[in-house]
């Protein structure tokens, strides 16, 4: 008899799931065993297929397609030739006008300008880098709890910065844990919490890098970045500005009833 | 070459879907070198996304077209999604005496699980635990819903792992 959580287990072993669900369907295989076997049976059958039923490409293959490639090709020989053509005209006049070394100075500078990333970029790749990987099946959280007083004195062993943990239930934001991560080469820590069907990852590191006050919008999420003493703070979610925006000022609020740090 | 650098990595990948689609191993020969020269023609045409998904998508379009023609000819029809385990036991089990090879053994075995699953549950398979597409990869791969992948994944992987069951059952009960 299957269980109707079956089709959630299995998008839970393929990795489908966001944080929350996955959160659910764990909790639910503790308490279902016809699922904890089918998760079983999943990992055994994939394990299968991969070391058995996995066909290697035979070399000659390579060389045959290469070759049927290279005959295609001779067979409409103008496609790639004048495909070079108006490549070259696309370069820009002023490249040419501009003349020898000036240009070639301006191109560099210009390569320099692009290729060389922001601090800040940085930075916010791997809050995003870490949010994403976050979400990731088992990843969430490494203490969990609903109260501030198991949470805080958690980081205390597992982050270098102690910080502010709350949890705004009663106003829609609930604490649901925290988690040891790493920025900007020191260990931070991340308070989680669940607004709606949303995740939302609150980071704070001391920064080396000194206050950084910003939002910003990666890959479709959003990066509200705020300081309070020496602390640098980071919300992280998909939400909508004004849902990110309001557990800020929830954090500010009541880092600003308590002593900063 | 721009062909060369970003398609013909996928070359291996390309073929593991074909043998799975085809089950031959020269009827997938024949199909990847196709849907090579099919993806060389459209290459320029190609804007951003996943290259792999992409030649994916051609391999699977190439063999729908090779399965309608072959279709025409011959009648006999691929097993239902539901008839997948009955199908498996009209498959010979009983290994070639002469053959001493693992590798051939492991070849047959494929190819019998591969003969006994049908199409559908071959691909949804093929792209979800050889490929690793996403869900949505394999919705995009397949021009199904995502619904459809999630439903056609699990009966497909309930499929093969009877037939596997099957398959141990008839070694164990001594066909040698």
């Amino acid at each position: 008899m299957a269980c109707a959580e079956s089709l959630k287990v299995q998008a839970y072993f393929d990795g489908e799931l966001d944080a929350l669900g996955a959160v659910a369907t764990e909790t639910h295989l503790k308490e279902c065993a016809h699922c904890r076997a089918l998760l079983a049976d999943l990992e055994t059958l994939r394990a299968a297929i991969r070391s058995e039923l996995t066909p290697q490409l035979p070399e000659s293959l390579r060389a045959r397609v290469s070759a049927a490639l290279d005959a295609s090709e001779r067979g409409t020989p103008a496609a790639p030739v004048t495909r070079l053509v108006p490549g070259r005209a696309r370069r820009p006049f002023w490249l040419g006008a501009a003349g020898g070394l000036a240009a070639g100075a301006l191109a560099a500078a210009l390569v320099l300008f692009t290729l060389l990333p922001s601090p800040d970029s940085v930075l916010l790749d791997e809050v995003l880098g870490a949010h994403v990987r976050s979400l990731m099946p088992q990843h969430l959280i490494d203490v969990e709890s609903t109260d501030q007083h198991t949470v805080k004195p958690w980081f205390a062993g597992h982050a270098d910065v102690s910080p502010l943990v709350a949890d705004f239930a009663a106003q829609g934001y609930r604490l649901v844990g925290g988690r040891a991560d790493y920025l900007e080469h020191q260990r931070a820590a991340v308070v989680v919490y669940q607004h709606g069907a949303h995740v939302i990852n609150v980071f704070s590191w001391a920064s080396p890098h000194g206050g950084l006050t910003r939002e910003s919008t990666r890959s479709g999420y959003r990066m509200m970045f705020w300081t309070r003493g020496d602390l640098q703070y980071c919300a992280v979610s998909d939400t909508a500005w004004e849902e990110l925006t309001r557990l800020v000022r929830l954090l500010q609020e009541k880092s600003a009833a308590e002593p900063a740090g | 070459m721009r062909f060369e650098a970003q398609v013909m990595p996928h070359l291996p990948a390309a073929y593991r879907f074909a043998r799975w689609l085809a089950r031959v191993p020269a009827d997938a020969e024949d199909l990847v070198q196709e849907s090579l020269l099919r993806a060389y023609g459209a290459f320029d045409g190609l804007r951003g996304g996943d290259v792999r998904s992409w030649l994916l998508t051609i391999v699977r379009n190439c063999h729908a077209t090779q399965h309608r023609q072959s279709a025409r000819r011959a009648t006999q029809p691929l097993p239902d999604e539901e008839d997948a385990v009955t199908a498996a036991a009209l498959i010979d089990p009983t290994p070639d005496p002469e053959s001493a090879s693992m590798a051939r053994d492991a070849e047959r075995r494929l190819e019998r699980l591969l003969s006994a699953l049908s199409q559908e549950h071959r691909e949804v398979l093929a792209l979800r635990e050889l490929e690793e597409l996403s869900y949505r990869e394999i919705a995009s791969v397949t021009t199904l819903p995502i619904g459809t992948v999630m439903s056609r994944l699990a009966r497909a992987r309930s499929a093969l792992k009877s037939l596997w069951l099957e398959e141990a059952q008839g070694e164990l009960s001594g066909v040698r």
